[in-house]
């Protein structure tokens, strides 16, 4: 199992001497750089000096424990196993509890939760999908092997024909990406930054029978064509991207066309998740506590606040934090600067397999296993199916599974 | 190399659109603080106009400044068949998160692919080093 983004993809061979990865079959270059491992493996250490892992772990547990406000953040690299276990450490130690999906997917996510976005598997993609939408995302970037084995080039049980004539794939972007190319210029609608609303609200005009129009002038019978190639399909799959998500003030018009389209056609819709298991991060936090993302718990209380101003984001720009403990994420690369710097004045712990910006800024860096190579556990892919993570060998290296429970412990 | 060397040279603004690119994450994969993910990051893509208005070449640097930071890349042409003035595109890097705005206006959610920045040319200055970014 390949846990280079949130395809998972299940059909990967390696070869290995000792305990290295020397070859990997049938994964992307990017699946193949994941399970080959990083070229600067992170150190166990205290203070920027080399410790021993029962010293580092009493230090993270002494840092969460005197912190009031500590933060627990990233987990989309983690097994579900591992992912419970934080949620479990947040309670203890009234942490804020946040994931990437705070300021990615977690709006698709939770409304696909909240049974108000109808779903299905890439699987059922793959033996069924007639039409394929792409909004926002360029899988041949961000998901290499999305077209190849589900959603495109695939022949599926009811699309013997493959893409030559079983299939029409559409991208809406705001750029001509790869994949656009490869949907053809026909297929390809771009829209001005920030236009995904007011085109959809025109393309389930044209699905009412009524004449759509923009405001940046998109040809409306290309709009036509289009809601008429989404009228007739028999199974229709659209996957929203980033550049949707980013795009939308709210999910409303995003509803409304999709409530629209399901009055013609069988649509549902899976959002392009990129961390292997930050949909199990959502779905984990979902079951114990009714929300995806953005908590606070109260230490003493079985009380919990939940909202924006609990996100990753709000309590780095407001400075509400005064310790942080991150697992298998780098905030200071992935966040904007002027918000993560907040991260660098406080004691900050952290626990990944690879050195990373943030790991350099750490009080405590901790070594994990890799996941899905040295360490196994469960995951959700980005359609919302579990899966099983192999361990391919063992390795000296802890799981972040078992390093979070001593944490807890010491505690 | 101070920035005031750059006050002559024409500036321009843009808006950037930031996007994934599998050979840039395929480094970050191997290594945080390797070339290649310099190489691939720390790079804007322009409209032939705009670079024509920078008075520079492709390969030259270019200095990015707004209200959140500045940071010095390399200037590429994006070869994007339709001409897109006004327009550059960045990969989602560290280098593009320097200019990122901070007011997300309480939503949590920060403007990752839509901020303006200012572009001036930087000929002869070195892209900066991910470890000069933090």
């Amino acid at each position: 199992m390949c846990t280079g983004c949130a395809l998972l993809c299940d059909d990967i061979e390696v070869e290995t001497e000792g305990d290295k990865v020397t070859v990997v079959h049938a994964a992307c270059r990017k699946g193949v750089a994941r399970m080959k491992g990083c070229s600067e493996p992170l150190e166990c250490t205290v203070d920027a000096e080399g410790a021993d892992m029962d010293t580092a772990i009493a230090k993270a547990a002494s840092i969460l424990r005197d912190a009031k406000n500590p933060l627990i953040f990233g987990h989309g690299n983690s097994s579900s196993e591992a992912q419970k276990i934080s949620i479990g450490l947040a309670r203890k130690t009234g942490a804020y509890i946040d994931d990437t999906s705070s300021f990615c997917q977690g709006p698709i996510v939770e409304a696909i939760l909240q049974e108000r976005l109808r779903t299905c598997t890439l699987d059922d993609v793959r033996h069924k999908a007639d039409v394929i939408v792409f909004w926002g995302a360029d899988p041949s970037n961000s998901h290499p092997r999305h077209l190849s084995r589900y959603s495109y080039f695939p022949r599926g049980k009811e699309r013997q024909r493959g893409w030559e004539e079983d299939r029409k794939a559409i991208t809406i972007d705001i750029r001509k990406s790869e994949t656009a190319i490869i949907c053809k210029d026909e297929r390809f609608y771009q829209l001005p930054a920030g236009g995904d609303a007011e085109f959809m609200a025109a393309l389930t005009n044209a699905l009412s029978g009524k004449v759509p129009k923009t405001s940046f002038d998109l040809d409306s019978k290309r709009i036509l064509g289009l809601s008429n190639i989404m009228k007739k399909a028999k199974f229709g799959a659209i996957f929203v991207g980033l550049g949707l998500v980013y795009s939308l003030e709210e999910l409303d018009p995003l509803f409304a066309l999709m409530d629209k389209l399901n009055e013609f056609s069988d649509f549902h819709l899976i959002p392009m998740v990129g961390q292997y298991n930050m949909r199990g991060f959502n779905h984990n936090l979902f079951a114990e506590t009714g929300y995806i993302n953005r908590l606070k718990f109260d230490g003493d209380s079985k009380e919990l606040a939940h909202g924006p101003e609990n996100s990753v984001v709000e309590v780095l720009r407001n400075k509400n934090i005064d310790a942080a403990l991150i697992i298998g994420s780098d905030p200071l690369s992935s966040l904007p600067l002027s918000i993560a710097r907040h991260l660098a004045d406080i004691p900050l712990i952290t626990i990944d397999p690879c050195n990373n910006l943030t790991t350099s800024r750490s009080a405590v860096t901790i070594p994990c296993a890799l996941g899905g190579v040295e360490s196994g556990g469960t995951a959700i892919r980005m359609d919302g199916v579990e899966v099983e993570l192999k361990k391919i060998f063992d390795s000296d290296r802890l799981s972040d599974q078992e390093i979070l429970k001593r944490i807890t412990e010491a505690i | 190399m101070g920035f005031g060397q750059f006050l002559a040279a024409p500036e321009i603004k843009l808006k950037v659109v930031t996007y994934r690119d599998v050979f840039q994450n395929t480094a970050q994969e191997s290594s945080r603080f390797g070339e290649d993910y310099e190489t691939l990051s720390a790079v804007i893509r322009l409209d032939l106009k705009d670079i024509s208005k920078l008075s520079i070449k492709e390969g030259e640097t270019v200095i990015l400044r707004n209200g959140s930071g500045k940071v010095v890349v390399q200037a590429q042409k994006s070869g994007y068949e339709q001409a897109h003035p006004g327009i550059a595109y960045m990969v989602n890097s560290p280098w593009s998160n320097v200019l990122v705005p901070e007011d997300t206006g309480g939503t949590g959610v920060p403007k990752f692919k839509d901020f303006e920045v200012t572009v001036q040319s930087a000929r002869g200055a070195s892209v900066t080093g991910i470890k000069e970014i933090f």
